[in-house]
């Protein structure tokens, strides 16, 4: 067994699944809200980093900012129109509202691009770094990079920016932001759509790594919530911590005999379960952004 | 004046409590070394105190004194870092909240938990279902009416929960709690937010309850309230005992009024001289 | 007196003294019988002898059954799980293993109601220890979890696809009116518990967990029993499925968007009520029927944007609306004309939608 490569995998793994749930981490941890269409918007950035390259040959590194960028407006115009208006309400019903925003992305997106499987195959696709019997593929240590430096980004704009301090004293006590002169509104919209800006770079490191289809969707929304369990909602770094926990799972789990593929949401769910019993409030982090 | 524990005549400020002719001296709920960790610090250091059945006590102490840590830990929602709570004899220290209701404590919280969906009546018909005694929906329905009119809020029967008034919030979590027959009703500040006729009218619902037969500990801050309901008197200050006598020994114990007033105020009473009761000038200030 | 908003629908009396008690007492009863009414007038159906207005129909009961399962602990407990479709994947799998093996199917029904529901108590246990957001993940996981397992181990057929030999043609009605003798059963159920000294402990937690357990109410337990509840008529229905369906595989029976489509036919209705559910999955499911017929292929799309538009405009469900609006609140209202006190309902209930924005 090469553990080599395995530790390579998870490494490179645990940047991806860090960028999936980094965003899912600041919308939960700000605004209460559970967003069970963040994998859909996932998907959404992987297609569109998918049509970047394919239509307009734009290099899928490149593709990251684009899927930021537009997965921002998405964002913007989905938490102004519909999650503003049932932000007090019970959680339940912001939790409908996300899963019916998940149900019907999917299927729009599923409308445009059909159920195929697509990918990026670029040029430089299957390069990488070939150490003995240890191959460290390029791009996948490109990603690796991007997510770390997203997640450093975001922990900055968080704690440095004056906007940033908005959006975390928002997080902490709504009415009193709203008595300091923060426009609540449009601070969630900026959080929501930062989230799904996030959302967005994730399925443009996905489109180039992995095949994928509209139906993956709802595996990464499961999949971030796991990781935010795992590494608790305090700050960005918490969902670093808690991909890297998430890869190593995912990575060394199906090597026990008699376990194979096919066992990620079974894996994913047990992991979740485990440590939601045995500690509630995440491994590392604190019950809300701070 | 010093403190000076030789004077159990009843104070100029009202008639004296009820509870004192029903005290039989037994303790109903023993609190043994009862000490409760929050991290580092403790909310409750090492606490020892006793109710005694029939009797009604008032818990004073300033703010983030541990007071409503104490009513945690009697009512089971909080478990004791150390130490031991004993009612009627029996360890407690380990049971839920449920079964503390059940064998005959009831609670109420300093922020008022009404079932905000359902009616006053349906809240009370709640308490007495599942409370000490195991009754049939129809007895329940009785015996709420009967609790709703004790504490006079069988006009308001039919309003929802989460539409009350605070201080009918109050009441109904009062109301409530007798629902269920307890033998031992812990007040959490029941009478914050309410204002001076209010207050009162809190003072005689309580002493009400005392007199049929309900021991009744008080956690209060109306220091004028906690004279007019209490047999004795308990001080709490960081999470310890530093004071457990009759209301007047204690509101003029030097100790008390420098936890509450600073070292220097209490000074000052000590300079001020003898024959003027401190408690007269707390009236202004504190209570 | 019942637990439920049908029977809150009371004014303060327009004297003190003159609770409108009794009247709104017996709201409970006339709800139900109103179900009941609806079951019988839809169990009719049959009779037109057109097989695909059968299979409409059935279709469109099985998921009132599902609501109305899954109100016991979504709806009178408040604890929103979104993933009791696993009971009816459950089920399914049961019925149809046991038919394959030739055993009757009543068996097999037996079977599947026993299995779901100890599977409710065994997975109740360590999941009803959480809360909110974290309990209604952890159901879901549960129902993706035990759907990849049947189909990673090819339980009931490769890949888990499983086919049964089908039923004789004369029998498919039998499948109708059991979903509508299910729904029956469970209407009457969510009655009798409505009234029942268990239903107000589910309601007094939902209200308000952390005094229920102050009043005596031992919350745990009663909530592992609303879910074992609410596993039984979602299991039957899903061993109903199986046999009707001829054949079906993991991601059918175990589909998460049914999960969620149960949980809004019960909102949309009205969670918690009596016949909420029922008349939420009518509604529902024949509107999406008529959409289908006319050449819609996006149901997803529609049920999410149904979705949308439910929790942003309708978030009580229907009936507790029509209650609301319909509800005096001020000694003066109650004596006012039925249309002024409609449109005072209206702009409280538009009141009550806007203070659930930012």
């Amino acid at each position: 067994m090469d553990y080599g490569q395995i530790i390579v995998n998870w490494l490179l793994l645990g940047g991806f699944y860090a960028a999936v749930a980094v965003g899912f981490s600041l919308i939960w941890g700000i605004m209460n809200i559970v967003n069970l269409a963040q994998g859909a918007l996932i998907i959404v950035g992987a297609y569109v980093a998918y049509v970047a390259f394919t239509k307009f040959h734009i290099d899928p590194f490149i593709g990251i900012i684009v899927s930021m960028a537009v997965l921002f407006i998405i964002g913007w115009v989905i938490q102004y129109v519909a999650i503003n208006r049932v932000i007090r309400a019970p959680f339940l019903v912001t939790f409908m509202l996300t899963f019916g925003l998940d149900l019907l992305i999917i299927d729009l997106v599923q409308l445009f691009f059909t159920t195929d499987l697509r990918s990026i195959n670029t040029s430089y696709g299957g390069a990488g770094l070939q150490l003995g019997p240890t191959r460290i593929p390029y791009d996948r240590v490109g990603i690796l990079l991007v997510a770390v430096l997203l997640t450093w980004g975001l922990n900055e704009f968080l704690s440095r920016t004056r906007t940033g301090n908005a959006i975390l004293a928002t997080g902490m006590d709504r009415d009193a932001a709203r008595l300091m002169g923060v426009n609540i509104a449009r601070i969630y919209a900026l959080t929501f759509a930062i989230g799904a800006a996030l959302a967005g770079a994730a399925g443009a490191m996905l489109a180039q790594v992995y095949p994928f289809a509209p139906s993956d969707a709802n595996t990464y929304t499961l999949d971030a919530f796991v990781i935010v369990v795992l590494g608790g909602l305090g700050t960005p770094w918490a969902a670093l911590a808690g991909g890297m926990l998430f890869a190593l799972a995912e990575t060394v789990l199906p090597l026990i005999p008699g376990v194979g593929p096919g066992y990620e949401n079974v894996i994913a769910f047990g992991v979740l379960v485990l440590v939601l019993i045995v500690r509630p409030t995440g491994l590392l982090g604190k019950a809300f952004y701070a | 004046m010093s403190s000076d524990s030789s004077r159990p005549m009843a104070s100029d400020a009202g008639p004296a409590p009820t509870g004192a002719g029903s005290a039989n001296g037994s303790a109903l709920l023993e609190i043994i070394g009862a000490t409760k960790r929050f991290g580092g610090l403790p909310a409750v250091d090492n606490l020892t105190c006793s109710v005694r059945q029939g009797e009604t006590l008032g818990i004073i102490g300033p703010n983030g004194a541990g007071k409503s840590t104490l009513i945690g830990l009697i009512g089971g929602s909080l478990a004791p870092t150390a130490g031991v709570i004993r009612f009627d004899g029996q360890d407690i220290s380990r049971l839920a909240p449920h079964q503390r209701a059940r064998i005959g404590i009831a609670r109420t919280f300093q922020v008022a938990q009404p079932f905000a969906g359902l009616n006053v009546r349906e809240n009370v018909i709640i308490g007495a279902l599942f409370g000490r005694r195991n009754l049939s929906r129809a007895e329940a329905a009785r015996v709420a009416d009967d609790v709703l009119e004790r504490v006079g809020m069988e006009n308001k029967a039919y309003l929802i929960g989460g539409q009350l008034t605070v201080a009918d919030r109050k009441r109904l979590e009062v109301a409530r709690a007798l629902a269920t027959a307890p033998r031992l009703l812990l007040l959490d500040e029941v009478m914050s937010g309410l204002n001076g006729s209010e207050v009162m009218q809190a003072v005689e619902l309580i002493r009400r309850i005392n007199s049929s037969g309900v021991t009744v500990l008080v956690v209060e801050h109306i220091l004028r309230a906690i004279k007019g309901v209490s047999d004795r008197v308990l001080v709490i200050h960081h999470g310890a005992k530093i004071a457990e006598d009759l209301p007047d020994n204690v509101l003029s114990d030097p100790r008390v009024i420098e936890a509450y007033l600073g070292q220097r105020y209490a000074q000052q009473q000590q300079q001020a001289g003898a024959g003027q009761a401190p408690e007269e000038e707390w009236k202004g200030g504190l209570a | 007196m019942a637990i439920t908003p049908e029977a809150n629908a009371t004014s303060p009396g327009s004297k003190p003294s003159l609770p409108k008690e009794s009247r709104a007492s017996r709201m409970w009863l006339w709800n139900t019988i109103i179900g009941l009414v609806l079951l019988a007038i839809i169990s009719i159906i049959p009779l037109f002898n057109d097989p695909a207005m059968l299979h409409t129909w059935t279709l469109i009961v099985m998921f009132c059954v599902l609501a109305q399962g899954w109100n016991f602990i979504g709806g009178f407990v408040g604890y929103a799980a979104f993933g009791n479709v696993v009971f009816f994947g459950l089920g399914s799998y049961a019925v149809g293993i046991m038919l394959n093996s030739g055993k009757p199917f009543w068996l097999g029904l037996l079977v599947a109601l026993v299995i779901a529901v100890l599977f409710a108590f065994l997975v109740g246990l360590p999941i009803l220890r959480l809360r909110g957001h974290y309990f209604a993940i952890a159901t879901l996981g549960v129902a993706v979890a035990v759907g990849e397992l049947v189909a990673a181990r090819d339980i009931g057929g490769s890949g888990g696809l499983l086919s049964v030999h089908p039923p004789t043609l004369a029998e498919l009605p039998l499948f109708f009116y059991g979903f509508v003798g299910l729904s029956a059963i469970t209407l009457v159920g969510t009655a009798v518990l409505s009234r029942s000294k268990f239903g107000y402990a589910l309601v007094a937690i939902r209200e308000n967990e952390q005094a229920a357990e102050a009043m005596g109410i031992a919350s745990y337990w009663y909530k592992v029993a609303a879910f074992m509840l609410s596993a039984a008529p979602t299991a039957i229905a899903g061993g109903l499925y199986a046999y009707w369906a001829t054949g079906f595989d993991p991601t059918t029976v175990f589909d998460v968007s049914y999960s969620v489509e149960m949980v809004l036919l019960a909102f949309l209705g009205g969670a918690g009520t009596i016949l909420g559910p029922l008349l939420g999955g009518i509604a529902f499911e024949y509107m999406s029927y008529q959409f289908s017929v006319s050449g819609f292929t996006l149901h997803n799309s529609l049920l999410g944007l149904s979705i949308i538009i439910v929790t942003i405009f309708l978030p009580q469900g229907f009936i507790r609306l029509v209650q609301e609006v319909m509800r005096p609140t001020s000694l003066a209202g109650a004596d006012d004309s039925y249309w002024l006190r409609i449109r005072e309902g209206l702009r409280r209930v538009q009141r009550f939608i806007a203070s659930n924005g930012v």
